[in-house]
């Protein structure tokens, strides 16, 4: 009886033996299992740059990254990608300028402002915005979008300038005004000084707002499927992203930091701006450029809205033109270019491939790095 | 600054915040009002005796009698049409035919003339055959005059006939008595009312495009159809179509929810969007079966095995990489290595597609995974741990249940992720027309899928803005799917936060 029960509670050198192989067998398994993203992403880099290389060697870099004539299928070939470049940085660029003003203010007001019920409203719209398939987001843009700013460009222009910009200049006009009567102090009564300075700034502030919307209220716009219209969906859809990690960001920065802010008699718009801000300004430095990434990579709006023309646009800033973008070029010339494989036509796409890959890559890495230091500079 | 104004400002501030959140609120509602609102018409709609004729006729689907005794009605009520139509036509001809014979009997009289004037001119009477020799020049000249006026007269009436007959046509389907056209959808008239209305507007106006002013782009110019016709036996045949249009398609409103299982048929004009649900099902589920176990396993030995060190913040930093990869580069890889290089099937494939979206939503899978299974309290693990049981059978007895709502609702984004991209099967899985397909062909065949055919449709179909209604409902669809997956795994976290907090 004794000696069953020390054999069963006791094992034997070979049992212990074989259940550390067997464990250990596992664990490689599950480690060769884990590391298959790890091949997955060498493998992307290399099957991307062994079929981009020919191209490079073919052609050189030179034509490629400096001119700006795209005729791939015409002979001889000429493979200018400038003016795919800056379609593509103009593209980002508008997104940007939609979705991190719009995204920071959006997630400090998550993550400061908004009482608890309401956040657990507001975040399932955020989380609608970024499930919606991109291609809903490309026919948006190509069926409603486009026809309206093709008629109504001029209306919408101006009817954007007031709602963006009316806000931001009454904000304005309120500072200015109470820096000045806080300078005429000494000179005059503040009320009488308000009475005269206010109406002034209100009255110049919205003179200068009329006579800007009536300018781009008579903007006609040629073609609606153009930089403009693919940059404001862009960045729409670059929203939750920028929200999201800016916000975990503005959250890190812990409830020390706003308390003592208040304690020392800082309003909650000063807390904000001068210490929760740059307290996480690296993490929302990661959100921008996870932000950028999300509008650099997308295909499907870019390519069903932007036009699809291989011209810079002139002057390059014009985003009432129709631009053509890496991703787009991708998708579009690859069901021409299948039927060549091999040729330049053909590597060309992957070049550019290699290039999206290269920048998201080199982004992602220094988002990462940020996001790391900011960590351990809260200390956590 | 003065007290009251920082108060304002914050006010203010706040201001800003809401004003931005009510942006993004506005800019969603924007987005889906058109998209659910247009895509509900794919299934819900006013249907017209067509539609009906296309279900019982393709489908088999609706009751033959009840039919028949409407399309009776319809039949009737169209023939007036039909009938001006052709009395139409044989005035034309009668016209025609009664110039005609003015002009033979003119020509004829000037044979006549000419036989008579070289009779007279073999007789010496050169000034009597001179006289008969300018009548019949004369009437030659005349008959000229009648014939150009037999082509006016076709111009003026068959030509505007014919372009009224191309439109009645698109309106109602061939014209009875004509051949049955090659093309399906030419067999039919409009299905729906809406479209009706659109044909029926081609039908009672002429369009014109005036670019007098070369710098503004061209306007449109509508001039009512009748003006061509007044005087004539078509005078009453516009207005008799436009007060009469309802008895002639009999509207009726109608619920397709057989849009999601019907087949297409002649490329989206009639039918449904079965292959395309289809494929996309076939797409996801692929993805999930390559993706989860894959993800999940990756996650556990992430949170359960791995000591933390320089192997493993690697393998982290490759996960993060390979999350920012464009989806577009992934469409690539999957056509440089899953169907060039290890070649999985000749073409492209619903197996190359899941195995490419399959890598494209790993990193999802892993980061959602490991972040339900780090939430699993430690006591649970210390418990199991404590009482002797094995690494591996503390996971799976213990953890795996505890974080398996978690990691069900990452997958279930995960799946609506998969379910909508379209870049990564743009060169892997997708076509524009095919079949459904049966469950073993997907390991060879590619197929429709919901997000590249919206693309296709609304980009490459040849009759772009006749199928709005079907592009609208694809969308509608995607967006559905998408969109109750998410629900559905906003509400499985909605419990799980409420399990935790007890």
């Amino acid at each position: 009886m004794s000696k069953k029960a020390n054999t069963s509670l006791i094992m034997s050198d070979a049992a212990s033996r074989r259940q550390r192989i067997s464990s250990l067998l596992g664990q490689s398994i599950l480690f060769l299992i884990t590391s298959l993203s790890t091949i997955t992403v060498f493998f992307i880099f290399y099957f991307i740059l062994k079929d981009a290389l020919p191209f490079f060697k073919a052609e050189g870099f030179k034509e490629f990254f400096t001119t700006a004539r795209w005729y791939p299928s015409g002979s001889p070939a000429e493979f200018g990608a400038l003016p795919i470049f800056v379609g593509t940085g103009l593209v980002t660029l508008g997104a940007v300028v939609v979705a991190v003003p719009l995204g920071i203010a959006a997630s400090v007001c998550l993550s400061d402002l908004l009482p608890f019920n309401v956040r657990q409203i507001v975040k399932p719209v955020i989380e609608v915005l970024a499930a919606i398939p991109s291609v809903a987001y490309g026919f948006f843009a190509l069926v409603v979008f486009a026809p309206l700013l093709q008629n109504h460009g001029g209306a919408i222009l101006s009817a954007g300038v007031w709602i963006v910009l009316g806000p931001l200049i009454a904000l304005l006009v309120v500072v200015m005004g109470d820096l000045i009567t806080d300078k005429l102090r000494d000179k005059m009564n503040p009320k009488t000084a308000g009475a005269i300075i206010f109406p002034i700034l209100g009255i110049a502030a919205f003179i200068f707002l009329y006579r800007l919307s009536a300018q781009l209220s008579g903007v006609e716009i040629s073609s609606g499927t153009n930089a403009l219209n693919v940059s404001i969906i862009l960045g729409i859809m670059a929203l939750p992203t920028v929200v999201s990690v800016s916000e975990d960001a503005l959250q890190a920065a812990g409830r020390e930091l706003r308390e003592g802010s208040y304690a020392l008699g800082a309003t909650r718009a000063e807390t904000i701006i001068k210490t929760i801000i740059p307290a996480s300004i690296s993490g929302i430095l990661a959100a921008v450029i996870l932000g950028v990434m999300r509008a650099i990579g997308e295909t499907m709006v870019v390519w069903m809205a932007s036009g699809n023309a291989s011209r810079i646009p002139d002057p390059w800033y014009n985003m009432l033109q129709p631009v053509r973008t890496l991703t787009a070029t991708i998708a579009g010339d690859m069901g021409e270019a299948d039927h060549v494989t091999g040729s330049s036509r053909f590597h060309v796409l992957f070049a550019m491939a290699f290039c999206l890959l290269a920048f998201s890559f080199i982004m992602n890495l220094v988002s990462e790095i940020i996001v790391k230091r900011s960590r351990k500079k809260l200390g956590k | 600054m003065r007290l009251e104004t920082r108060k304002l400002l914050d006010k203010a501030f706040s201001g800003l915040g809401l004003i931005s959140i009510a942006v993004m609120a506005i800019a969603l509602l924007l987005i889906l009002t058109p998209i659910v609102w247009r895509g509900s018409k794919a299934f819900v709609f006013k249907g017209t005796i067509e539609h009906r004729r296309v279900m019982l006729e393709q489908f088999h689907r609706g009751n033959a009698e009840k039919f028949n005794k409407d399309y009776a009605e319809v039949v009737a009520a169209r023939a007036p049409i039909y009938d001006m139509l052709t009395d139409f036509e044989a005035g034309t001809e009668q016209r025609v035919s009664s110039i005609e014979t003015e002009m033979d009997a003119k020509k004829e009289r000037a044979k006549e003339l000419k036989a008579e004037a070289r009779v007279l001119k073999r007789e010496g009477q050169t000034e009597e055959a001179e006289k008969l020799e300018a009548e019949e020049d004369r009437l030659k000249d005349e008959a000229k005059a009648l014939k150009t006026q037999i082509s006016e007269l076709k111009e003026s009436r068959t030509e505007p006939l014919e372009s009224v007959i191309d439109a009645l046509q698109e309106l109602f389907g061939p014209m009875p008595g004509q051949r049955t056209p090659v093309l399906l959808r030419q067999q039919y008239g409009q299905t729906r009312w809406d479209r009706t209305l659109v044909k029926l507007h081609e039908v009672l106006y002429t369009e014109e495009w005036d670019y007098s002013n070369a710098d503004a782009m061209g306007i449109l110019i509508e001039k009512p159809r009748i003006d061509q016709f007044i005087g004539t036996e078509m005078e009453s045949f516009f207005p008799y179509l436009e007060e009469n249009i309802s008895e002639m398609m009999q509207p009726r409103r109608t619920f397709y929810w057989q849009f999601i299982t019907d087949k297409s048929k002649d490329s989206h004009i009639f039918g449904g969007i079965w292959p395309e649900v289809l494929g996309t099902i076939y797409l996801t589920i692929g993805a999930m079966i390559f993706a989860i176990p894959m993800g999940v396993i990756a996650a556990i030995y992430l949170c359960e095995y791995a000591k933390e060190g320089r192997i493993i913040s690697f393998i982290r930093i490759c996960i993060s990489t390979l999350a920012g990869v464009p989806s577009i580069v992934f469409g690539l890889f999957g056509l440089a290595f899953f169907l060039n290089t290890i070649q999985v099937s000749d073409s492209k494939s619903v197996l190359a597609g899941s195995l490419t979206l399959s890598l494209l939503i790993l990193p999802t899978i892993i980061r959602s995974s490991e972040e339900a299974i780090l939430a699993v309290p430690r006591a649970y693990k210390e418990a199991s741990l404590g009482l002797g049981a094995s690494r591996w059978h503390t996971v799976l007895t213990v953890i795996l249940p505890a974080a398996l709502p978690g990691i069900l609702t990452g997958i279930v984004i995960s799946m609506g992720r998969a379910a909508g991209e379209t870049a990564p099967i743009i060169f892997t899985a997708a076509v524009s027309v095919g079949a459904p397909l049966k469950l073993w062909q997907t390991l060879s065949q590619p197929t429709p899928a919901l997000p590249w055919n919206i693309y296709n449709l609304c980009t490459e179909h040849e009759a772009v803005d006749e199928i709005r209604h079907v592009q609208y409902g694809m969308v509608f669809t995607l967006v559905a799917i998408v969109l109750l997956l998410n629900l559905g795994a906003i509400l499985m976290r909605a419990r799980i936060s409420k399990k935790l907090r007890g």
